[in-house]
This record gives structure tokens, C-alpha cells and sequence, in this order.
């Protein structure tokens, strides 16, 4: 199994699981559900429903295999699943927390969307700390944001997040200076409150 | 350079995708501006940052959660498979019966209720009942056969005996009432 592992790239397995062949499928599982849960986690920040998007990617995948073209790389192709179901959740998720705000009495004034799995012994040790960073990709346009998550936390390249986004090399240098810049910003202001 | 045309630039600087030229233009100006600098220095570790959060995993059952869902939709997508075939495996059966009986039926009908229809019969068989149809056509009466008798005895000339002549009936019948 060790040696399948080094023998066969993402797109070898496609290839092999579109040929019927399931331990593929298994594999490619097994190497991009960890990578997909952190780039949907920071996207949504809720680890349950962030489980949820990466199974929903990872069952599209083992449904629409056949889709798959070898003229993209398979990241791409499966972070670009990842990504529209991500914004299909958030758009969700922000409807129910906007008609749970609405629904509030006069008497529930303090309310505050707290990050149900936020753990605070994984704070980093550095200047701003995960909740600090968290907080501030949250408030975060959406145009930025997951450019900063695919770049930043990622580390995809400038030309495979212009894949996945479906857009130019140069919007992704633009929205990537902004979207560090508008982080910045944020993280600063987090700071002095 | 000016700190409004670097924080064009900053993240270019950062990923060293500057020019010489440009790169030499923003260290001249991050080596004057302060500001530029410590923003220089801040973003950098804010990055440094995010590329070190946390990562986090996927519960140990995420694997066998996933292969649950892809079998209840394997069983799923059988299920719908059989219902349709369930459904339909009625009128399927009666159209099929119905177009046997009809095939038999056509066969049957073509075969023995029209043993002369086009196809089935040999033309040769026709041919030899032609001769019995010519010769039974004048008999209709018996004083047709009597003019007929009449008229081809006063002819001089005799008709070819392999030619099958149509009598002038006619011609006969006002033959005979003379």
C-alpha cells in the first residue's frame, strides 16, 4: 500500500477510479480530506459543518469523477468543488444566524455568534493568535477572503487559485495585495479593542 | 517611490515578484518611511502566521461515515432502479403479449385464411387455373352455350385453338330471340 502511494499521482488515481477501481477513490481520500477540511474550515469556521462541505465534496467527487478532464490539475478540480459548496454553506449560514438575530426579543440584547468549536488550547503563541486571525478572515469580503485562505493558509500557487476562481492571474495579485492589506487593517483593529 | 504607489507593490515585494528596478525603488523607500517599514515587517509576520495556524483533522469515522453515505446512495439509486422496474414491468408484459398475439394472429391469416395472397402461392399454380376460369366464364345459361354454339359454326374463320376469345354476348342473345 506504502509503495501505491508513491507510485501513483492524484491523477493516475482519477484515472484509476474512473476505470472502476475504488481503492483509488480511497486513497484520494485519504490525501485531500485533511487539506480540503482546513481550507473549508477557515473559510466558514464552524468544524462540524466545515465536516459536512468536505464530505459533500468528497461524495460529489466519487459521483462526478467521470467529469474530470486530465487538462487541470485534480487539486484544482477538487478545490474548486470545495470552494462553491464553502460559499453555498456560508451563504447559508449567514441567512440562519441573520433570521436568528431577527427573531431575538427586546430582552436578548448581548448577543454575540460565537465559533461553537473554538479551542482555545490551540491559541497560537504569536502577536495576533488563531481567534484574533480567525475573527479577522471572517470579516473579510468574500472576494478576499478566499484568496488569503487558498494562498495563505494553502499555499497554492498564484495561477492554481486563478484556476480555481475561474479568474485572471492579475485579479489574484490584486485581491491577494488588497485582501493582505484589509487583513492587516483588521487585525489592528482587533488589537486596540 | 511613494507609500500610496508601495502598498501597491507590498505584496509583490513580499512574494519577490518585483523587478530589480522596482524592488530597488521599494527599499529605498521602506529604508526612509517608518511607517512602510513596521507595515513591511507587521504583514510579514501576520502571513507567517497564517501559514502556521493550527490544522485541523477530520474525525477518526469521517472515512467510514463517507463510505455509509456512498452505499446508502449505491442502494438508493438500486432501490429507485427496481421500483421503476417494478412499475413498469406490467404494461411491459401486456404490450408484449398483446404484440404476440397480433404477430400470431397476421401469420395465421396470412398462411390460411388467404392461401393466394401475394408471396405465399407460386405464380405456376395461378398459371393453371387460368384455362378453367376462361372456359367457365361463357356458361352462364344454357342459351348462352347455344348461341355461343351458333356463332362459331357460322364463322369461316376459326379462331386459333390457343387463343381463349371473349364471346359478344350481345350479339348472341339477339341470335336467339330471332
Amino acid at each position: 500500500m506504502e509503495r501505491e502511494k508513491i507510485k501513483y499521482t492524484d491523477e493516475e488515481l482519477v484515472k484509476r477510479f474512473q476505470d472502476g477501481d475504488e481503492r483509488a477513490y480511497i486513497e484520494l481520500v485519504k490525501r485531500y480530506k485533511d487539506r480540503l477540511l482546513n481550507f473549508v474550515y477557515r473559510y466558514l469556521n464552524s468544524f462540524e459543518q466545515s465536516e459536512d462541505v468536505v464530505q459533500d465534496t468528497l461524495m460529489k467527487l466519487y459521483t462526478s469523477a467521470h467529469m474530470y478532464r486530465e487538462i487541470a490539475k485534480f487539486s484544482t478540480w477538487i478545490f474548486t468543488i470545495a470552494a462553491n459548496l464553502a460559499k453555498s454553506e456560508l451563504r447559508r449560514l449567514k441567512r440562519r444566524r441573520v433570521i436568528s438575530i431577527h427573531s431575538m426579543g427586546f430582552d436578548d440584547k448581548e448577543y454575540e455568534i460565537p465559533s461553537v468549536d473554538y479551542d482555545p488550547a490551540k491559541e497560537t503563541t504569536s502577536n495576533y493568535g488563531e481567534k484574533q486571525i480567525q475573527q479577522a478572515i471572517d470579516t473579510l469580503p468574500d472576494q478576499f477572503k478566499t484568496v488569503i485562505i487558498l494562498r495563505e493558509v494553502q499555499q497554492l500557487s498564484y495561477e492554481e487559485i486563478s484556476q480555481i476562481l475561474g479568474i485572471s492571474i492579475g485579479t489574484v495579485k490584486s485581491r491577494i495585495n488588497r485582501g493582505r492589506l484589509r487583513l492587516q487593517k483588521l487585525l489592528k483593529e482587533l488589537k486596540e479593542q | 517611490m511613494d507609500c500610496y504607489s508601495f502598498d501597491r507593490i507590498i505584496s509583490d515585494y513580499i512574494d519577490a515578484n518585483l523587478n530589480v528596478k522596482l524592488r530597488q525603488e521599494a527599499n529605498e523607500h521602506i529604508s526612509v518611511c517608518p511607517r512602510c517599514k513596521e507595515k513591511l515587517s507587521d504583514l510579514k509576520s501576520i502571513l507567517s502566521e497564517l501559514s502556521s495556524l493550527p490544522c485541523r483533522e477530520t474525525r477518526p469515522d469521517f472515512e467510514s461515515r463517507l463510505m455509509d453515505r456512498i452505499n446508502q446512495t449505491k442502494e438508493q439509486k438500486e432501490s429507485r432502479f427496481i421500483r421503476v422496474f417494478q412499475d413498469y414491468s406490467r404494461p411491459i408484459s401486456v404490450i408484449a403479449a398483446v404484440m404476440l398475439l397480433v404477430a400470431t394472429s397476421i401469420f395465421v391469416y396470412t398462411s390460411v385464411v388467404i392461401p393466394n395472397s401475394p408471396g405465399s402461392i407460386p405464380s405456376a399454380e395461378i398459371r393453371s387455373v387460368e384455362p378453367k376460369k376462361s372456359m367457365t366464364m361463357p356458361a352462364t345459361t344454357a342459351a348462352n352455350v347455344r348461341s355461343t354454339l351458333v356463332s362459331t359454326t357460322n364463322e369461316s374463320n376459326h379462331p386459333d385453338t390457343n387463343k381463349v376469345e371473349t364471346p359478344n354476348y350481345n350479339k348472341q342473345i339477339m341470335m336467339v330471340n330471332e
